[in-house]
């Protein structure tokens, strides 16, 4: 009996340090990294992580950023089947820079890379540089070294490979940075492996899955009318602080088909105009475009519908629908 | 082999300058050997070919600048290097290896030793002559293979059906249409000119995007394709839709799509796609 109530006292007893040595490790890492002596951060660093591991090695801790990553087109660029066409096999040398970047230094054109081509722009490249991972924070990882660097929060960053968008999001004088609408943030942890990730506080997490952005009736301006002869579209992208679509090197479209109907609904006749960053008739921020249409004489009614077809596919979804009476 | 030079195009490179004094010459321009595919992307990583000819040329050329310097132990240095070199790459393309003068490199080296300037110079002379023969016959055709793109490669889907078609059927579509916004036109029927108009102009800027397909500079697009030409389109459905359309003004703006747009495209992208096809023709 004594000694059972012992063993239990011990173990209260042992309990409690662990959660003191815990917190204390906590607050250490968390608050005073720095008083961690350098010899002791030597033995849990873990070097291949600098050396262009394989994205998947990053989510021996990074699981969900990796999950969310591996739904980008970012980790499909160079795996990408219109990709592989349009480089004619990735054999163009010019293409490379940006399907397989060595490292992104903001706003400079990256080398291509020789390693792990098939995870396309994955976390190395976009994190590593000059011996750490770069990102938003201030922090202390044990198994890599860290910088914060404020570039990461910045639309510069991204400009680095999306060199036309970031031309035309910098001439609308937006504000709003490309991450706050394409990598949106909430709070969650960085790692998800036990027990490192309880050893970091909480903190926020980046969408890594790069969502393209919905287009919806409220970031576009669509109406219909009709003049003596014509039949006229007036567009406006209201929201969009870059044009819609917007490319580099992909071929976006959005697709105005406007169908004529008599007065029984039965379909005269139709048209429909391209609008696509390539041809120069994408929509610009803020500025209406009108476009005209031939309606025969008969026409009661005529229906817009704007297709939506993406740089990397040929299926098109339709975003905005509407029908105008005469 | 025979399946290599059985197809070739000949362009007649006449010399217009001395007529009756020189010869008019022939230029044969053959699909380049198939071991050499091995030394360019995608085969191979790099550029192999260019990488040995600037070994070659490094070397060779090193042995002028030393000689120049009064270097003579580095350019005895190079001589060496070169030889090899050279040797090295008279053995990377088996078909080529008749364009090589292995016994004039060994005199040349040879010659450098003696330190006299006027004895080196003269012996590099039948070096020098191996690779301008090569390079003055077989430049364009490896430009042609390994430099300029395939337009075969593109697929264009036509704006108008919405169907698929290689980019040389739809240079048809493109040329159809044209013709039914003239022909129309010269027949009075401005309306019909006025619809194939339409349907035209969405064909040839559909040309626009691809572009991008092998330029990465958006410049480009300044011609062929710019302001001049959307001009001129603009110009022409102002002028079909006019109560008396004014011939004078149209025949103008389509002779800036076909000279600005159409012709001008043609020669500095055509020939090469024509000396492709032909060499894909067996
Ligand atoms: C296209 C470049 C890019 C790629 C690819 C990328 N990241 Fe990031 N990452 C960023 C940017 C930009 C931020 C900062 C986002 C912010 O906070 O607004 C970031 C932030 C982070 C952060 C800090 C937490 C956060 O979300 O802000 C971690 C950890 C991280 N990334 C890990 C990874 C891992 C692991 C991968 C691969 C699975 C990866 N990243 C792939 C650009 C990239
Ligand atoms: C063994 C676990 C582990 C692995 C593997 C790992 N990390 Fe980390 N990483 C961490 C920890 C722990 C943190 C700090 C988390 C915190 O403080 O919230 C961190 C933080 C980061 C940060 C944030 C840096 C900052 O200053 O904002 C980035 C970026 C990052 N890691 C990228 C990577 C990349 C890229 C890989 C793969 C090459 C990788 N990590 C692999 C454990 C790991
Ligand atoms: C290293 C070059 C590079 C960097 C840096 C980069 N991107 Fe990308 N991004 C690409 C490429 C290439 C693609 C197309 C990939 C594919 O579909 O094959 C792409 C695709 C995208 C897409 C998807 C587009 C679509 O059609 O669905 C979004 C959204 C995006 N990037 C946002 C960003 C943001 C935001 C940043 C900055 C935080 C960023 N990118 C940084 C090269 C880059
Ligand atoms: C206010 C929110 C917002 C900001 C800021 C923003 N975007 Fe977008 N982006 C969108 C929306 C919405 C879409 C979908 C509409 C569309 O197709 O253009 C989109 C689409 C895209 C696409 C997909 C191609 C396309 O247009 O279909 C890319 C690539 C892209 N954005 C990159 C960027 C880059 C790079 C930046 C910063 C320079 C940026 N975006 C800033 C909202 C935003
Ligand atoms: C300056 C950076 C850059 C270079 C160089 C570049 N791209 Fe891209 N590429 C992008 C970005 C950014 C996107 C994302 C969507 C967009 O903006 O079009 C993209 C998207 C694409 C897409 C659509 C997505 C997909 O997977 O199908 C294709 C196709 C493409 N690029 C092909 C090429 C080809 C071919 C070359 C070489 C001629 C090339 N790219 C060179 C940055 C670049
Ligand atoms: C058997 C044929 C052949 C011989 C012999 C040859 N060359 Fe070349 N050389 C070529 C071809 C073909 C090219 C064009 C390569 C290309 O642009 O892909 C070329 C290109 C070059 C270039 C330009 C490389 C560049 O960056 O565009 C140099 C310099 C050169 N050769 C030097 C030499 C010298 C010096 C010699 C003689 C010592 C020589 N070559 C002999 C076939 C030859
Ligand atoms: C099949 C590939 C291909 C396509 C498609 C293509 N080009 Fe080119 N073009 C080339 C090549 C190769 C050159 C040689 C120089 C180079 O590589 O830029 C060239 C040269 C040019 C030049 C000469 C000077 C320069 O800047 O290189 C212009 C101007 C040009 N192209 C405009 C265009 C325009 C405009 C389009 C679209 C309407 C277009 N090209 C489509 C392959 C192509
Ligand atoms: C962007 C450059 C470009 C422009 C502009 C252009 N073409 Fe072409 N065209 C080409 C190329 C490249 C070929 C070679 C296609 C091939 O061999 O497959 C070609 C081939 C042709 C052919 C022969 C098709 C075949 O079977 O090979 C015709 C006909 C033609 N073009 C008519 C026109 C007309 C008419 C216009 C102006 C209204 C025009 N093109 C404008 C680049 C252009």
């Amino acid at each position: 009996m004594k000694i059972r109530i012992r063993w239990i006292r011990w173990s209260f007893l042992l309990l409690a340090l662990a959660v003191l040595a815990g917190l204390a490790l906590f607050k250490l890492i968390n608050e005073q990294p720095r008083l961690i002596p350098a010899f002791l951060v030597e033995q849990v660093r873990q070097p291949d992580l600098l050396e262009y591991p394989e994205a998947r090695r990053c989510a021996d801790c990074h699981q969900e950023i990796f999950e969310a990553w591996k739904k980008s087109r970012h980790s499909l660029a160079w795996v990408s089947e219109s990709y592989i066409k349009n480089s004619e096999n990735r054999s163009k040398e010019k293409c490379l820079a940006c399907h397989v970047p060595k490292e992104v230094v903001p706003g400079v054109k990256p080398d291509p890379r020789l390693q792990q081509r098939d995870d396309g722009i994955y976390c190395v490249p976009c994190h590593v540089r000059n011996g750490a991972m770069n990102g938003p924070y201030d922090l202390f990882s044990p198994p890599h070294p860290t910088r914060k660097n404020a570039d990461y929060r910045s639309s510069k960053f991204c400009s680095t490979c999306h060199q036309k968008t970031f031309k035309e999001w910098s001439d609308t004088g937006s504000r709003q940075t490309c991450q706050s609408c394409h990598m949106k943030r909430r709070g969650g942890r960085l790692t998800q492996k036990f027990p490192l990730n309880w050893m970091h506080v909480k903190r926020e997490v980046a969408d890594h899955s790069f969502p393209k952005g919905d287009l919806v009736t409220d970031s576009l301006y669509v109406q219909g009318s009709f003049t003596d002869a014509a039949f006229m579209v007036r567009l406006v992208n209201t929201t969009v602080p870059h044009r819609v679509p917007t490319a580099d090197n992909g071929d976006p479209r959005l697709f105005v088909q406007v169908t004529f109907m008599d007065e029984k609904g039965g379909e005269l006749d139709g048209d429909r105009e391209i609008l696509s960053p390539q041809q120069d008739t994408a929509l610009i921020y803020q500025k209406p475009v009108d476009l005209q249409f031939f309606p025969p004489t008969q026409t009661q009614s005529a229906r817009i519908v704007l297709r939506y077809q993406p740089a990397w596919g040929k299926e098109r979804s339709d975003v905005v629908s509407l029908t105008v009476q005469r | 082999m025979a399946r290599y030079y059985s197809f070739f195009m000949v362009l007649a490179v006449s010399l217009f300058a001395f007529p009756g004094t020189l010869p008019a010459k022939d230029m044969v321009l053959k699909k380049p050997p198939a071991s050499l595919d091995k030394l360019y992307p995608p085969q191979s990583k790099e550029p192999q070919f260019i990488q040995q000819m600037h070994k070659m040329s490094g070397s060779f050329g090193g042995v002028f600048v030393n000689m120049k310097e009064g270097d003579w132990e580095n350019a005895e240095k190079k001589a060496q290097a070169f030889v090899e070199a050279y040797e090295e790459t008279s053995k990377m393309v088996p078909e080529w290896k008749d364009y090589f003068d292995l016994k004039a490199v060994k005199e040349f080296a040879a010659a450098v030793p003696s330190r006299d300037p006027a004895k080196i110079g003269k012996a590099s002379g039948p070096v020098g002559k191996t690779c301008g023969k090569c390079h003055g016959e077989q430049t364009v055709a490896v430009w042609t293979r390994y430099h300029w793109p395939k337009v075969d490669q593109i697929k264009m889907v036509d704006p108008v059906t919405d169907k698929e078609l290689t980019y040389g059927k739809f240079m048809h579509e493109i040329s159809g249409t044209f013709k039914g916004v003239t022909v129309n036109f010269g027949e009075g029927q401005y309306d019909r000119s006025s619809k194939a108009l339409r349907d035209f102009k969405k064909r040839y800027m559909e040309l626009k995007s691809t572009c991008s397909k092998c330029h990465t500079n958006d410049a480009v697009k300044e011609f062929f394709v710019g302001q001049p030409i959307a001009e001129a389109f603009d110009n022409l459905a102002r002028e079909l839709t006019a109560a008396k359309p004014n011939p004078g003004n149209f025949w103008k703006n389509v002779g800036t799509i076909g000279k600005l747009g159409c012709k001008q495209c043609h020669l500095t992208h055509r020939s090469y796609a024509i000396i492709q096809e032909t060499w894909e023709e067996e």
